[in-house]
């Protein structure tokens, strides 16, 4: 069984397979390629719930599941080493499925590259996942940084989907954006992690970079401050919170559906993962220190970002500005220090991982059909495409917070945790404070499908989903369904 | 005296020889030999490299009157700066076919570039390492001057009237040297201010020294000739300048830093703030410059600041850093001039006209994009584990330097868009009309470009062996 449920198997299959679809012997043909690479990312999520099955949530780091330990640079005390907690094998099945659905949706929207798109969309994939499971903090700098080069490529190149010069111009700008906050954002996080890495040494005299080697006895609380800040820039930038978030809504518009998907669905995630990894979890005295300001930007993130989308034009971008306000109430979840707090924010990266696919999927779906993506210039797509309204109709219902589906749930959570918080009112209030959401939410929302998809069409003879939009949707609505019925499905893993 | 020159002087006299030989050659052949000149000086320092095995190291070693001294950190230093000098010349065959008659010449002014700088690393004299500083000058000088065209002229002009002022003030600071100690020894001048207080002539001094010695490393305040002479240089003159001169000079510098000059403490935060200066010039000079020689040239100034940064809060942690740090930037800069000579210094050099050159060639373009991403210190390659390295040794140094290391880091992104912007061209999509350069390889920059960034994705994946070899000789020294 050790051998069976290998994380590093889990991490490095999507790089092996990537480079095995790069290199020259491999064949271009597009639909081997796609083939091959949907069947790479079905095992890969079969073999993650596989994992999740043999997974041992009270006790995570006795189940079978293998640790791997190896020392990769002596000298600084970095081991190659994996583990598996609650929050990440939750969030590792949830990489493995959103990959899964971006494979199947890659099929109208790239037209060129398919060789390149595919490896590295799964090179983004073996990023991902080994920021969810490594062990040691240079190691998760790694991954972090690794990221990096794939996600540039599928933001940046044209796939063949760019209508205009200008789109594909547009497209390259914001991928550098991207590139740049994000490495930023890494070089903060870089000096926290030296500067922690090096305290833990002096206290510990222990020279090792594993999470569960750091000790903080010895370091004074004004440093410890200072290395929560600049791991917070870090995370801030990729959650993002509100100053930090203008290469977003670029990003997300400019790419192609699937990676839309993949960005808004599982990237985000890796900032709020780190929060929870670094500041909640390993220094968790700054950072109950630090949670009334992260409350208050919680709160501008959800409120302000709110009024934002409210004033967008652009399908796409709605999307994305709605993702940035999400996530502020995934920081809320956080900042309540306490179990339900946690385990709402953990939840709500879940649901809305799911909800903000299915909006791309939907956007992208028009885009494709109508060739706009004008809020006010779009109508009529309800009486041509029955089946995607119906899609359409419900996903927007479950993204407002509407109970039965997956956001009710840890929206009411979190706000529940943010009110049973001990250390701060700031974060009491906070949570009052982000009920609004739920209704600006709806504001945005609704505008999305009430101009969308109502009044008359300009576009004649539109074809409906077919059965691959079909099938991705579907899994989606059965997904959100799934944990708005049995939310303890995931409760209880995180335990 | 025979004895010393058997025991460390052999790799030096093999040098000798052939450029002896490479002259007299010059002399006596017809023309058309020309294409022998680089076999003979890819000969040449393969055989000095056989013959560093009988250098005497262990534990040091002081030869000609404790003039000059050899241990395991001045081998690791000729090996590599021997290293470099045969990847270069195998670099050159390009240029020497466009200045044919000059071939010969240009091969020995090479390899007694090569000799400067090893003599460089193991002077244990301050008149030792003029001389030696003077040949490695001198020769770099006519090298840069060698391909033909205003520009190279104009550069070489420029590298000259800077290295000679350099060299006024180092003599000046050495002069106050044997003024207060009455030798130009290392050893006695360590042990004379020992014994005593220090003066504040004495700081003037050793600051002088350094700042006499940095200019080679185009750090501030003698870093401006770095953009003339990048942008009039023959590429693989280039390979040359940006590898051999800086593992000398830091070689040297790391040394003083660590062994006669230790007692001075106006020292290191002089030559910090010089360096975070010169990485904050560097790098926002880099962002708004459009050739891509002028731009790596810039990078080589920053790299090379982060790199003194660290060697001047002198410790032996940091110095091990500081080696591997040099290690893996000397590969990336040789695979990027490889590529550079490839892609023909007759193109224009800006950085829109490498437009889609990716499509022509996968595998070339790749090991180029490894060497710039390891420029940048992005995962996977060397410069990551490099850039990690080296900032913990800042981290490690105090809270007092945790400034410059936020300098820095912000640095270093700034620096990542000047290297994306050298690299995005190479992949984009051109329409049927424009026209992309093709290149036509040489096996020799095919091997060189190959060779560094395998090495790079080597040591980037498993560095712990160098990173132990950089600890022992940084222990020892």
């Amino acid at each position: 069984m050790d051998i069976l449920l290998s994380i590093p198997f889990l991490v490095f299959l999507p790089m092996a397979i990537s480079i095995i679809i790069l290199s020259p012997l491999f064949t271009s043909n597009e639909i081997i390629i796609r083939r091959f690479t949907k069947s790479v990312c079905g095992f890969h999520f079969l073999y993650s719930l596989f994992m999740l099955l043999f997974f041992n949530s009270a006790n995570p780091y006795e189940s079978q599941i293998s640790f791997f330990g190896l020392d990769w640079v002596q000298s600084l005390g970095i081991k190659f080493g994996f583990q598996i907690d609650n929050i990440s094998m939750i969030l590792v099945v949830l990489t493995s499925f959103i990959f899964f659905i971006a494979s199947i949706s890659s099929k109208f929207n790239i037209r060129k590259n398919h060789k390149f798109y595919y490896s590295m969309l799964l090179l983004l994939m073996s990023a991902i996942l080994g920021i969810f499971t490594s062990n040691d903090m240079f190691l998760f700098f790694l991954f972090w940084e690794l990221e990096m080069i794939p996600a540039y490529f599928l933001i940046g190149t044209n796939w063949g989907n760019n209508l205009t010069l200008e789109d594909e111009e547009n497209a390259k700008k914001s991928a550098v954006k991207f590139v740049l906050y994000t490495f930023l954002g890494s070089m903060f996080m870089l000096l926290g992690i030296l500067l922690l890495h090096y305290y833990s040494f002096i206290s510990s005299g222990l020279l090792s970079a594993k999470f569960s080697d750091i000790v903080l006895n010895d370091i004074p609380h004004k440093i410890q401050l200072f290395i929560t800040v600049c791991l917070l820039i870090g995370f801030g930038v990729k959650l993002p919170i509100v100053p930090l978030h203008t290469w977003l809504p670029d990003a997300h518009t400019n790419a192609v559906t699937p990676i839309s998907m993949v960005l808004a669905g599982i990237l985000l995630k890796t900032g709020g993962y780190g929060i929870y990894k670094f500041n909640y979890s390993t220094m968790p005295e700054a950072f109950n220190m630090v949670t009334p300001v992260l409350a208050i930007l919680a709160i501008i993130n959800i409120i302000y970002i709110a009024f934002v989308t409210y004033a967008q034009k652009d399908i796409k971008r709605i999307v994305a500005y709605s993702s940035i306000s999400n996530m502020g109430l995934v920081l809320l979840g956080l900042c309540t220090v306490n179990h339900i707090g946690l385990s709402a924010s953990v939840f709500h990266m879940v649901s809305h991982g799911l909800v903000t696919c299915g909006l791309f999927m939907i956007a992208g779906i028009v885009y494709l059909r109508y060739k706009n993506r004008d809020i006010n210039t779009l109508g009529g797509i309800a009486s041509q495409m029955p089946r995607l309204y119906g899609f359409a109709v419900l996903i927007v219902l479950a993204s407002i917070g509407v109970p039965f589906f997956a956001p009710f749930i840890s929206e009411i959570l979190t706000i529940i945790g943010a009110l049973n918080s001990d250390f701060s009112e700031v974060v009491k209030y906070a949570g009052i404070l982000a009920l609004p959401l739920l209704i600006m939410s709806s504001c945005y929302m609704l505008k999305f499908l009430h101009n969308g998809f109502f009044g008359k069409s300009s576009v004649e003879n539109v074809n409906d989903i077919s059965i691959h939009e079909f099938v991705v949707l579907g899994s989606i609505l059965a997904g959100l369904l799934l944990f708005g019925l049995c939310p303890n499905t995931i409760l209880s893993i995180i335990g | 005296m025979l004895n010393d020159i058997f025991n460390i002087m052999l790799p030096n006299m093999a040098l000798g020889f052939f450029i002896i030989l490479l002259l007299v050659l010059s002399m006596i052949l017809p023309l058309k030999f020309y294409k022998y000149a680089r076999l003979i000086s890819v000969i040449g320092i393969s055989s000095a490299i056989i013959l560093l095995s009988s250098v005497q190291t262990e534990p040091q070693y002081f030869g000609f009157h404790n003039s000059v001294m050899s241990d395991s950190y001045t081998l690791l230093f000729d090996f590599m700066v021997l290293v470099c000098g045969f990847l270069v010349s195998i670099l050159s065959k390009n240029l020497i076919k466009t200045v044919k008659r000059n071939a010969y010449t240009f091969h020995a002014l090479l390899l007694t570039a090569v000799l400067g700088a090893m003599n460089i690393v193991s002077a244990n004299d301050f008149l030792t390492l003029f001389i030696s500083l003077e040949v490695l000058g001198f020769s770099t000088y006519f090298l840069i001057m060698v391909s033909k065209g205003y520009l190279s002229k104009e550069a070489g002009f420029k590298y000259l009237i800077t290295s000679a002022v350099s060299t006024g003030i180092f003599l000046f600071g050495v002069s106050y040297m044997y003024g207060i100690c009455g030798s130009l020894n290392f050893n006695t001048i360590y042990e004379y201010i020992s014994e005593r207080n220090y003066s504040i002539i004495y700081s003037v001094s050793a600051i002088m020294i350094i700042l006499g010695l940095i200019s080679k490393l185009a750090i501030l305040p003698f870093a401006n000739w770095i953009i003339d002479v990048y942008k009039g240089t023959d590429s693989s003159v280039l390979a040359f300048l940006s590898t051999i001169p800086k593992l000398a000079l830091f070689g040297i510098v790391c040394r003083l830093l660590v062994f006669p000059l230790s007692n001075c403490f106006e020292l290191t935060f002089v030559i910090a703030l010089l360096s975070i200066l010169t990485g904050f010039w560097a790098n926002t000079f880099g962002i708004r410059e459009n050739n891509v020689k002028v731009i790596l040239g810039c990078s080589s100034a920053a790299n090379a600041s982060y790199a003194l940064l660290t060697a001047s809060l002198v410790s032996v942690y940091n110095l091990s850093t500081v080696i591997f740090y040099l290690i893996c930037y000397v590969f990336m800069n040789l695979g990027a001039f490889a590529f550079l000579n490839m892609y023909g210094d007759k193109n224009s050099m800006e950085v829109s006209s490498f437009k889609g050159i990716y499509h022509k060639n996968h595998g070339l373009v790749g090991a180029y994009a490894i060497c710039i991403l390891g420029l940048a210190g992005i995962p996977v390659t060397a410069g990551f584990i490099a850039k990690i390295y080296l900032f913990t040794a800042i981290a490690n140094s105090g809270l007092v330097f945790i400034p410059f290391l936020i300098v820095l880091l912000l640095l270093t992104v700034v620096a990542l868009y000047y290297y994306l912007k050298i690299l995005l061209p190479l992949f984009e999509k051109c329409d049927k009309n424009t026209d992309i350069i093709t290149l036509r390889p040489l096996f020799s920059q095919k091997f060189v470009l190959t060779v560094s960034a395998i090495l790079i994705l080597l040591l980037g994946i498993f560095p712990e062996k160098i990173i132990e070899l950089c600890k022992f000789i940084a222990y020892n020294i």
